[in-house]
């Protein structure tokens, strides 16, 4: 039995003692659970300690420890950054073992049959270049998504042109306004129009969001079976909204919008090697779980080239803004970018998303952290702990908004 | 969520490997079994290797490497090293789709040129062959495709790898039910039989295969092993680098029979490795035959 911090508590703990507030009202008799609320509340009652068997508490924790550090394996374990998320990812695989979760064993980690699956090309002629032209010639990249780019790099383009432009796509227009309207802006008042979003989020914002969510609309034909789709969206979602909140946390003048877009493109190079590829690529994902190395290392050991080789093809193919272009195309390599600390923010968010998820319980390994590039970024990796509370909040409705 | 930062959680459990310790390790590994450890994996190795660093009680890796290169028990801790780095977990009929065509094109072919020629015989290498996996999938192919006929034949499956480990699992021929998550059930009932600790390859299949542990960078240990129809050698060579390809595909060629074939892994290729094989287009596949 010993005291534990109100803002250590975790659910699932036994408290050994009633837990009272200042006036003497028990809040939790002897013998409770502790709930995810209770660390807030019994905060803002003043309570700042309470007795708790902590005994199973430590040991739960170093099992989510361990858990957690087989995902983390092939990082830098030296890495400040990469520590946070470390502390980050134990604390929700504790709070998800506490709750009764058992981790998957080695069998549940290999056991998907990926046999249905047959490439378009086989081994000899599939290269980036060529999957990435196999896929232009048979499907040209949208017109609306077009036209979203050129009103994006016209000086003439106004909010009357754009909301005209958005306006005949009435997916898309709902998709924007849904967005608009999450907790990813958290406006005071409801954005009923297309316009009101052009006026409160702004001209060039606006344009870079369609594209982006116009960009997502093409690769809608992607049957479900070949690959978890909602995982995979889930993840390019979450990577965003990491994105744009690590950009708001670098000061103003960063347009979030820009990085939200990249964050969610940023494995764009992926989908096309499932629709491509899909027997290699499903190869290389469980290549990957069951050797415990980064997808992007799995890609390179059995295909031969990774994600980012595709996508550089792809994104110049389509004529991207080059402003995304290099943001999705060195998410993995930083250091390559034309300007390192913008990649650096792709880079950083990508891992903070695979941190959430492993934390889920998610059965692939974080890539390669480069602390050098997140230095450029001018953000303490302490400062990290606030990012992801930011995160958590916006969350879940913005992933929502998409689906 | 907070977290009481307690020392026990931190992200690092193991020692940690300097840049010259790891190129060291990385060049020995290189010289014994041509695998090369790409700069990357740095801090993979440290974490596949702390847990045995503790075992023996090294504190470093440089202590580490003078076990492995001094000490009176070496070869056995480099029969554990290799085990660490090349644990590639399979499947029995993985990639149903490239055997299916393997079958369809090139063992029937090759069987019906045998009965032609009066000699009921054929071998197979399955070099890498891991836990046993594929030499017992081929074993069951071959049942199939030749049923009541097999007795006439004298059929050799030679499945080689390098960690002894992995050898011994695939003597044993015990596995678990992950294992077999690409087999078709008929077949897993057919050629299993339930023992403690998971399902067992019969009798019959089991003795048209035999396994032995071998460096595939041992030019003269590959020459021992029988002339092959066919090589089988799926996600091996992406352990490689270049020129370890090209002598480890230079072996197959030399052991392979005149018009024998060799299989590679799905995605894996031998362009830019080497000219002296026709490439085939089968249903599902790629094949390389010797020319």
């Amino acid at each position: 039995m010993s005291k534990v911090r109100t803002e250590d508590l975790k659910p699932g703990l036994i408290v050994s003692e009633d837990v009272k507030s200042p006036d003497g009202r028990v809040i939790l008799p002897k013998g409770g659970r502790i709930e995810a609320f209770h660390p807030m509340l019994l905060k803002g009652l003043g309570v700042t300690e309470v007795e708790a068997d902590s005994g199973d508490d430590e040991k739960l924790l170093q099992a989510a420890a361990d858990y957690t550090r087989e995902f983390f394996s092939y990082a830098n374990p030296d890495s400040p950054v990469l520590a946070e998320l470390f502390l980050y990812a134990t604390g929700l695989v504790a709070q998800r073992l506490a709750t009764g979760w058992v981790p998957p064993t080695l069998g549940e980690r290999m056991a998907q049959n990926v046999e249905h699956l047959s490439d378009v090309l086989p081994a000899d002629e599939a290269d980036p270049e060529k999957i990435v032209r196999h896929e232009t010639e048979l499907a040209s990249f949208p017109e609306s998504s077009l036209r979203l780019k050129a009103e994006l790099e016209s000086p003439k383009a106004s909010i009357g042109s754009l909301t005209k432009l958005i306006g005949q796509d009435l997916g898309l227009s709902a998709k924007l306004l849904k967005l608009a309207n999450s907790p990813l802006y958290n406006f005071a008042e409801p954005v009923e129009s297309i316009q009101r979003a052009v006026t409160l989020i702004g001209l060039r914002e606006v344009s870079t969001l369609a594209l982006g969510m116009a960009t997502i609309n093409y690769f809608q034909g992607i049957p479900p079976e070949l690959v978890d789709m909602k995982s995979f969206w889930r993840h390019s979602i979450s990577c965003g909204i990491f994105a744009k909140i690590l950009s708001q946390a670098m000061g103003s003048g960063m347009n979030p919008e820009r990085f939200f877009i990249a964050g969610l493109l940023h494995d764009v190079g992926r989908l096309i090697m499932f629709k491509k590829l899909p027997y290699a690529s499903t190869e290389a994902l469980l290549y990957a779980r069951e050797n415990f190395v980064p997808i992007v290392a799995a890609e390179a050991a059995l295909i031969g080239y990774t994600h980012t080789a595709v996508s550089q093809y792809l994104l110049a193919s389509w004529k991207f803004p080059a402003m995304l272009a290099d943001l999705i195309n060195n998410h993995h390599s930083p250091k390559a970018a034309p300007d390192p600390r913008l990649a650096a923010i792709i880079h950083t968010a990508d891992a903070m998303s695979n941190a959430v998820e492993i934390g889920a319980g998610r059965l692939y390994v974080l890539p390669d952290f480069d602390d050098e590039s997140f230095a450029l970024m001018g953000l303490p990796a302490s400062g990290l702990a606030k990012v992801f509370a930011d995160y958590e909040t916006q969350a879940e409705q913005t992933i929502s908004a998409f689906f | 969520m907070a977290l009481t930062l307690s020392p026990t959680l931190s992200l690092r459990k193991a020692p940690s490997i300097s840049d010259e310790e790891f190129r060291k390790l990385r060049d020995f590994i290189y010289s014994k079994c041509g695998i090369f450890v790409d700069d990357k994996r740095k801090y993979l190795f440290e974490t596949r290797f702390g847990p045995r660093l503790n075992a023996l009680g090294a504190k470093s890796f440089s202590e580490y490497f003078q076990i492995l290169t001094l000490s009176p028990d070496k070869d056995k801790e480099l029969a554990s090293l290799f085990e660490m780095v090349t644990t590639n977990e399979t499947s029995l009929y993985r990639d149903t789709k490239q055997l299916d065509g393997v079958r369809a094109s090139i063992l029937s072919k090759i069987i019906k040129e045998q009965r032609a020629k009066g000699k009921f015989e054929l071998s197979v290498w399955s070099a890498g062959c891991s836990s046993g996996e594929e030499p017992y999938t081929l074993s069951i192919l071959l049942h199939e495709e030749l049923g009541p006929e097999l007795r006439k034949w004298r059929i050799a499956i030679t499945g080689v790898d390098l960690s002894p480990a992995m050898v011994a699992k695939a003597k044993a021929g015990v596995y678990q039910e992950y294992a077999f998550k690409t087999t078709p059930e008929d077949i897993k009932k057919k050629y299993f039989t339930p023992v403690v600790g998971g399902l067992k390859v019969t009798d019959s299949v089991a003795s048209l295969t035999c396994f032995q542990s071998m460096n595939l960078n041992d030019a003269a240990a590959t020459k021992r092993i029988p002339k092959s129809h066919l090589v089988f050698c799926r996600n091996v060579i992406i352990y490689f680098d270049e020129a370890m390809k090209k002598k480890v595909v230079s072996s197959f060629y030399d052991n392979l029979l005149p018009g024998g074939v060799l299989i590679l892994g799905h995605s894996e290729t031998l362009h830019k490795i080497s000219a002296a094989f026709k490439p085939m287009m089968l249903p599902g596949a790629m094949a390389y035959e010797k020319i």
